[in-house]
């Protein structure tokens, strides 16, 4: 991908890419990939494999989890600037839930042999790529706590469940 | 502080073309519509219609069997009860509500939501008050050790399930005496006499009980052990009054109370369905076990040489004989014993002791809903000051005893 003046000042904004520097990003981007999404067009499915992340450029992905039958619960949209997909970048483990475009969307894509190749070039770079992506790691441990509680006071609720009264 | 709104979560529903779907925000409210309460199984609780002598309605009692808690519940409720088969939702259950009553009440299905959770009824429920602060403190090891240790000695669970026919053979072969009228003659005469050997030993507990002098250890350890035994009889005569009025006895057994209260029990639950006489008779003869051997005690006590360990003995057990008799019928002393069973029976309020509490609290923190001027509510206050004063005079009695033996 080239690295236009629109795509840099895009990728300073993102939040693990924050830190680095012109030249950085300039190698950077020329190791993204561009994609689209049709509106409701699957990205991938929860259980497949993939070593790949997404920063969202345009428009919305919904992350959603298989609950039961046709049902699964969304549990984030992903808006531009904001990027997903990152704990398969890593560990090459299968998906952990499903990505489906809400609207029309325009992706960036940084597969891990990407990653491995900045790590050796741009080392420094990539210090602070994973510097940051650990803040965001802990960012998204915290949300998940705080929707498991979130999920709890919605079964006491539903089910009118009396625990206050022992 | 400010209450959160109610809990949504978002839902993707997907139709039959993979990609398409449907996004739904269900609120907690729509899952709590929508939620199927369901009772217990039909073998762990009874239900009987009881008429209060408090209100003209008529009431039911529902009892649940495995934890032997009891809730009142008026018509509505019975019919809500009745609903409530895991089956239908609470929105389907308040529509058959209006249907049949031809009005709502929107208080009626929480509040028995909540009556019927706390009496075990629809959800499992934890233990008690202390094993729930231990569960707190888990991470502590003393408390972790406790904790575990309870929980080894609540498992110990000595019982039998076949005991009809025992009951039924002791019943015939001599039981069946206990019921008659002169053992009741027999009864008052004995606790007439053993009053008068109390009276007469009690002008000067020091004397008397210092025959424990340098046995007190073996004397503590004696009275409670006759003790221990006496409850087991207590036991026993409740399941005779059962059998006396044809009556299943369920189970008869041993366990540690909470963990650590060694007590014998017996399930005489199917008296329940019997007339109020036969619960009465059933409560209080269990009691009167006591009442004898406290006698008796006592008149061994006034026949010993003054000053030995038989008279101390036997004046020790006469005192928790007869304190026993006074825990076990007399009804105001926040215990749920016999007594406190067959005066809730007669008021037609299964839940009074909890009621009661909750009420005095909610006026002394002027927390929760306070009403005025009711019978209920004036029986409730009443509750809690003599439970109140009775424990006190028990526990100044117990004192003045100690007090007495040793100065």
């Amino acid at each position: 991908m080239q690295a236009s003046a629109e795509t840099l000042a895009f990728l300073r904004d993102v939040r693990v890419f924050e830190s680095f520097s012109d030249p950085d990003l300039t190698i950077l981007t020329a190791r993204l990939r561009a994609q689209s999404l049709r509106r409701h067009q699957i990205l991938f499915r929860e259980g497949d494999r993939g070593d790949e992340m997404f920063i969202v450029l345009r428009g919305t992905i919904l992350i959603s989890k298989a609950v039961t039958g046709k049902v699964e619960q969304v549990l984030v949209r992903v808006d531009p600037f904001d990027f997903f997909g990152e704990m398969s970048l890593f560990d090459g483990s299968p998906r952990s839930a499903t990505a489906q475009a809400e609207t029309d969307v325009e992706l960036l894509t940084l597969g891990r042999d990407s990653l491995h190749a900045m790590t050796e070039t741009a080392p420094h770079a990539a210090a602070k790529f994973f510097y940051a992506m650990v803040q965001v790691f802990m960012e998204r441990l915290r949300r998940s706590t705080l929707q498991v509680a979130e999920a709890t006071r919605w079964g006491l609720e539903a089910t009118g469940l009396d625990v206050e009264a022992r | 502080m400010q209450r959160p709104s109610p809990a949504k979560f978002e839902l993707l529903v997907r139709r039959d073309d993979d990609e398409d779907f449907e996004l739904r925000q269900v609120a907690s409210v729509v899952g709590y519509l929508n939620s199927r309460p369901r009772r217990v199984d039909e073998g762990s609780y009874e239900i009987s219609e009881l008429r209060s002598r408090l209100t003209v309605a008529p009431g039911f009692i529902l009892k649940n069997k495995t934890t032997d808690r009891f809730l009142l519940l008026s018509a509505q409720e019975r019919f809500l009860w009745d609903q409530m088969d895991g089956a239908t939702a609470l929105q389907e259950i308040a529509t058959a509500y209006v249907l049949k009553y031809g009005e709502f009440d929107f208080e009626i299905i929480p509040s028995l939501l909540r009556k019927l959770q706390r009496a075990q009824l629809l959800t499992f429920e934890p233990r008690s008050r202390l094993r729930a602060a231990l569960a707190r403190n888990r991470g502590r090891v003393l408390v972790k050790a406790l904790e575990f240790a309870l929980t080894a000695l609540e498992r110990i669970r000595i019982s039998s399930h076949n005991v009809q026919p025992f009951f039924q053979a002791l019943y015939r072969y001599g039981g069946f005496l206990v019921f008659t009228p002169v053992a009741a003659i027999a009864c008052v005469l004995l606790a007439v006499v053993g009053a008068g050997a109390a009276h007469i030993l009690f002008r000067d507990v020091r004397d008397m009980l210092e025959g424990f002098g340098g046995h007190a250890l073996r004397g503590i350890l004696t009275v409670k052990l006759l003790f221990f035994a006496s409850v087991a009889l207590h036991q026993f005569v409740h399941g005779l009054a059962c059998i006396h009025y044809r009556r299943r006895v369920r189970e008869f057994g041993f366990t540690f109370l909470h963990g650590f209260v060694p007590t014998f029990y017996i399930d005489v639950t199917d008296i329940f369905m019997a007339s109020r006489r036969a619960r009465f008779v059933t409560a209080a003869t269990g009691a009167l076990v006591h009442l004898v051997l406290g006698a008796v005690a006592f008149i061994v006590a006034a026949k010993a040489p003054a000053g030995s360990f038989t008279q101390a003995f036997a004046a020790a057990s006469g005192i928790i004989q007869w304190q026993a008799l006074v825990v076990a019928l007399y009804p105001f002393c926040f215990i749920e014993m016999d007594g406190y069973h067959v005066l809730v029976d007669m008021l037609g309020i299964p839940t009074l002791k909890h009621d009661a509490i909750a009420y005095v609290k909610g006026l002394l923190t002027g927390a929760g809903r306070v009403r005025e001027g009711g019978s209920e509510e004036l029986l409730w206050i009443g509750y809690v000051v003599l439970s109140t004063l009775s424990v006190a005079g028990f526990i100044a009695f117990n004192v003045w005893i100690i007090v007495s033996a040793t100065h």
